[in-house]
């Protein structure tokens, strides 16, 4: 019989041709801007290392006390989004968590060996030997540096593959050494293609960025007065001293710190111990106000840092409200469509066709609708994609592919909204009484 | 015309009036909102930096490893800049308008004062900025050569003899207007400055979020800056800029290739890219507005013409009665004012209430009132614009149909 | 075949209800051809959408082929509508998307026959009208009578126990009429029972009876006269 309602339907179709195209049209053009923005927005808020989202945290400790409520980088519940190094040093010194890591965005400038290239710049994160393991990076050749090599303010680098490509030709470069700022440092091993989106371990700085080119130990990175390249921020306390000493010591916040939780009672003793440090401070005289902290994890921290920017979520918005409108008009055209046909499923009733059969058959043809709608939609999509990709900055775009899941949620998108749309016109279908056409026109 | 004919008629397609109100009362809604956030972001991206954009063009410097020599280096620089044919002047700094990065401060009127009069962009500046930039001087004085001081880093505190403010700020913080003599405090030093000199305009860096709350306020101090990285910001005379800026980095290279250009573009470029979601969002809420226009148009025309299919037969017993054709139009245009006024009514409450929370969800601005009508104007005229083609065609009906059968 | 006994139709409105059909008793056995005349309003109309499973009634029994139907539901009126009636429609209501043979196949499709045993009713029934040559013809391409021809091999195919006709020559020429009238006689002559309603006497006699309702009631039950009368009327 399907196939009997998908004949009846195409050639039904094809009979209105004006208002199938229209129909087709609509849904089309409403699957394609919703299917382009939900992409786009699924890039954004995905998560990005959903194997252990939910045992990575992140930590808050309020460093400026009550009276910078407002400031910048505060959030909401007046936290710190980002940490001094004072505490970062602190919890890290502590050892508290299975893994953990104080971490920075810095840069230098590499000399390549050859003399005839000129240097170039490259991004640095400085952090401990437990951030491969913790985001498990995977390793292209080599393997990170040690804990030992922490210890020892190694002069020790990780490479991207894109940036052993780029100056080894990518070549094994492990044990080679690479020229940072006029200082020489050994490869312990190149990391294969890692890019998390959102960079969820420090959204602070280019959330949808690249990976940093080079990786190199925290406490080196320290010994050699390297600036942070991300967001600083001091306004929530006075500085103590001039120079980079002065910003160590102070309450400027430019760190991210990770902590890895595995189980429901690490988390629960890790919260306590932070409040715990907290409160040391407090005791100690640093703080003057009571423990106020947090540690939350990926997913917690990408929401409460609006990885997703308001405008994506506008436009989301915007899109489903237009699909809405391309419904609904699909909708009247069906019903428009399916009321011109009366005269036929009275016929059809009258020949002992039951209710269930012209149901059967008005929602084929509404599928149909639908199908082609999704098809044309999917169409429209990978064009809108395109054209984001023309119009945003490069972050946006980044993010911005088509993946088969997609493909498969709008087409699923595209025949369940229509059959809906067409559920009522079709519902009127069936309530068509075979007697009408009895009677003499 | 009347009235209660076309409401009866409309009540046999209760649910095709409806589907096409709500149709137009969701299409307001949206164009209204999108149409208020597309004015703003165009008006914001038009908002004047305060330079002399068309010739202004920044180089990213950056040297290799950490020179002892930093300050002698960025003096050579800035010597062979402004040596070069085509260059009105140049200096060197943390940064620029445009620039979407830099460095924030809190200016205060006592000493002592927990949170500051106002959030001010820092920007380090010599006697060449305001000739470098284009800035307009409109109180005060310049800085002088002497004034001059190197500043080894953001957390060198040496206290400025001097600054120059912007004037938005010099009104926020004296409304009297003698901002030029007073002195202000600076959050991280809490020390005072005099105002030496007040200029017209200069925008803070960031254009986006929260920058813009702050836009037109800026602070300059008369320092080198001396670290690895800076920019230089060179004004060519008019026609000249694009030849200057290849002769610039060639030049730098000449000086020293113990460095690294990260980016040498114009202030036109930076305010492309500054703005470039702002521009991609407008881009995308037009194209998202035409569509749902032409959706609903072509949604209106698609249901009209088959109500005018099923009524042919009233039709032509209209026409034989002795309806003009002009009255057949009429009865069409009538009854979608009908339809679309009651859309347009629900779409302006349902505009507002979006606008609501939109303000509450998104940090919006409200929405006036005059886009709201606007809006519902615009969906009328397109519903009677929709409705005329339908319309025409009933209009056609020969009233000898009335005499036929079937 | 059909029988209804004490049946009665009531349209109820917000103000009145009035009576379609009224202690409404007719019985037409197998092989008879009845013909259901009255004038206009009288319920001839809704004796037919009764007969034809096609509307409900208020009270009273109908037997269709030795079932009673009343109490069914929309399904199992549907089934019965499409195994034991066919009906042929004064607007010959053929469904102009679908060419002769499509449209022949309609009910044969709900009855649920596989392909060849649809192939094989629907060359049957076209040849039995004798418009096989025509299969692939669209409604518009073909005559009214032609149609009409297609309407009636459609209410044969699923082989009826029961053919209802409603003003079959209504909207034909005479010459085409009595092609139609040729047609149903000669299914009446094959064994078919067959009923149909009309306002027109003329027609009328050319069936072996005729019912004759006023007022929603059959109100003469006398033999019709005979088919030389007929004859003689339509030379």
């Amino acid at each position: 019989m399907f196939y009997y309602y998908l004949g009846l339907a195409l050639r039904s179709l094809k009979r209105n041709l004006v208002l199938t195209v229209l129909m087709i049209a609509a849904i089309g053009v409403g699957i394609g801007a919703s299917m382009t923005m939900l992409t786009m927005f699924r890039a954004m808020d995905h998560d990005p290392i959903p194997q252990k989202s939910r045992q990575l945290f992140t930590v808050q400790v309020d460093n400026w006390g009550p009276k910078a409520k407002g400031k910048i980088f505060n959030d909401k519940e007046n936290l710190q989004t980002q940490l001094s190094y004072i505490d970062a040093l602190g919890l890290m010194n502590a050892h508290a968590a299975h893994r953990q890591s104080a971490m920075y965005v810095t840069g230098a400038a590499l000399t390549p060996s050859n003399p005839d290239l000129l240097p170039f710049q490259v991004q640095i994160r400085a952090t401990y030997a437990d951030f491969f393991g913790m985001f498990g990076t995977p390793f292209l050749m080599g393997a990170p540096w040690t804990a030992a090599d922490d210890a020892a303010h190694a002069d020790v680098v990780v490479l991207s593959r894109e940036l052993n490509d780029k100056i080894f030709g990518g070549a094994n470069s492990v044990g080679r050494t690479v020229n940072l700022d006029n200082h020489e440092y050994r490869v312990a091993g190149i990391m294969d293609r890692w890019e998390p989106i959102p960079k969820f371990y420090d959204l602070n700085n280019d959330t949808f960025g690249k990976s940093e080119d080079v990786f190199l130990p925290f406490t080196r990175a320290i010994d050699g007065q390297m600036v942070t390249w991300g967001n600083n921020n001091c306004s929530g306390a006075a500085l103590p001293g001039s120079g980079f000493e002065g910003r160590l010591r102070s309450d400027c916040i430019w760190l991210q710190f990770w902590a890895e939780l595995p189980t429901a009672a690490d988390v629960e003793r890790y919260r306590f111990f932070v409040n715990n440090y907290a409160a040391d401070q407090q005791r100690s005289g640093r703080f003057t106000w009571p423990p106020h902290t947090k540690i939350r994890d990926v997913r917690e921290w990408l929401v409460h840092e609006h990885a997703v920017s308001d405008e994506v979520r506008i436009l989301v918005m915007v899109s489903f409200s237009f699909l809405l409108v391309c419904l609904l008009n699909a909708m009247g055209l069906m019903l428009a469509k399916i009321m011109g046909r009366a005269g036929d499923i009275g016929v059809r009733r009258a020949l002992g066709a039951s209710r269930r059969a012209i149901f059967g058959q008005c929602l084929i043809e509404a599928g149909v609708i639908g199908f082609a709608g999704g098809l044309l939609g999917l169409l429209l999509t990978a064009l809108g994609l395109m054209g984001l990709r023309a119009l945003l900055s490069e972050q946006v775009s980044r993010v911005t592919h088509f993946s088969a899941t997609d493909i498969a949620i709008g087409v699923t998108l595209a025949v369940v909204a229509t059959t809906l749309a067409g559920l009522y016109p079709t519902w009127r279908a069936a309530q068509v009484q075979p007697a009408w056409q009895l009677k003499a026109q | 015309m009347e009235i209660r004919p076309i409401l009866s008629a409309m009540s046999r397609n209760k649910v095709g009036a409806i589907l096409i109100a709500v149709q137009i009362a969701i299409t307001l809604a949206i164009l209204c909102n999108a149409l208020f956030i597309i004015e703003q972001r165009v008006a914001s991206s038009k908002r004047p930096s305060g330079a002399d954009e068309a010739n202004v063009f920044v180089i990213g410097n950056q040297w290799v490893g950490n020179p002892p020599d930093l300050s002698a280096r960025l003096q050579g620089d800035l010597a062979a800049l402004r040596a070069l044919p085509g260059v009105v002047d140049a200096y060197a700094s943390n940064s620029f308008p445009l620039n979407d990065g830099g460095s924030t401060t809190g200016v205060s009127l006592n000493p002592d004062q927990e949170t500051p009069t106002a959030l001010a962009a820092l920007y380090f500046a010599d006697e060449h900025t305001l000739e470098g930039l284009g800035l307009k001087l409109i109180a005060g004085r310049n800085f002088t050569s002497g004034e001059i001081a190197d500043k080894a880093g953001y957390t060198d505190f040496i206290q400025p003899p001097g600054l120059i403010i912007t004037r938005v700020l010099a009104e926020k913080l004296f409304p009297n207007g003698n901002a030029v003599g007073q002195s202000i405090y600076d959050e991280a030093r809490r020390q005072k400055s005099p105002i030496i000199g007040v200029i017209d305009r200069m925008q803070v860096p960031w254009v986006q979020g929260w920058g813009s709350n702050f836009f037109d306020n800026s602070v300059l101090e008369p320092f080198h800056l001396v670290v690895p990285r800076y920019y230089y910001i060179v004004r060519a005379k008019p026609g000249q800029l694009v030849p200057l800026m290849q002769a610039a980095q060639k030049k730098l290279f000449d000086v020293s290739r113990s460095r690294v250009i990260r980016k040498t573009e114009t202030l036109v470029s930076a305010r492309d890219e500054a703005y470039k979601d702002d521009r991609g969002l407008v881009v995308i809420l037009t194209v998202v507005c035409v569509a749902l226009l032409a959706v609903t148009a072509f949604g209106i025309v698609g249901l009209t013409s088959y109500w005018v299919a099923q009524r042919r037969r009233h039709i032509g017993i209209r026409r034989a009665l002795g309806a003009t054709r002009n009255a057949v139009i009429q009865y069409f245009q009538t009854e979608n004012l009908l339809i679309a006024g009651a859309g347009a009514a629900i779409g302006v409450v349902l505009a507002v209430a979006l606008n609501l929370w939109m303000v509450t969800a998104f940090e919006m601005q409200r929405l006036r009132t005059g886009y709201a009508l606007i809006g519902a104007g615009a969906v009328l005229l397109l519903g009677q614009a929709a409705v005329l083609w339908p319309a025409l065609r009933a209009a056609s009906i020969p009233p000898a149909l009335a005499t036929r059968a079937v | 075949m059909l029988k209804m006994t004490h049946l009665s139709k009531a349209y109820r409105t917000e103000v009145v209800e009035t009576f379609a059909l009224r202690d409404f008793s007719i019985h037409v056995r197998e092989g008879e051809f009845v013909a259901v005349t009255g004038p206009s309003g009288s319920g001839k109309t809704t004796f037919l959408s009764i007969a034809g499973l096609l509307e409900e009634f208020s009270g009273g029994e109908y037997q269709l082929d030795g079932a009673n139907v009343r109490g069914l539901n929309d399904n199992q009126r549907s089934r019965l509508r499409n195994e034991k009636i066919g009906f042929i429609f004064q607007a010959f209501n053929l469904i102009p998307d679908l060419n002769v043979q499509d449209n022949v196949d309609v009910p044969l499709r709900y009855r649920g026959f596989n392909a060849a045993e649809r192939r094989r009713r629907i060359q049957e029934s076209l040849g039995r009208v004798g418009l096989s040559a025509r299969a692939r013809h669209y409604p518009a391409e073909l005559s009214g009578g032609q149609q009409q021809r297609v309407a009636i091999a459609r209410a044969l195919a699923g082989s009826p126990r029961l053919l209802l006709a409603d003003e079959p020559t209504g909207n034909l020429d005479t010459q085409m009429a009595r092609g139609v009238l040729d047609l149903l006689e000669e299914l009446h002559r094959d064994g078919a029972t067959i009923v149909m309603v009309t306002h027109d006497p003329e027609l009328a006699v050319r069936a072996q009876r005729e019912v004759h309702i006023v007022d929603g009631q059959v109100v003469d039950l006398a033999p019709p006269p005979r088919l030389v009368t007929a004859a003689n009327a339509h030379p």
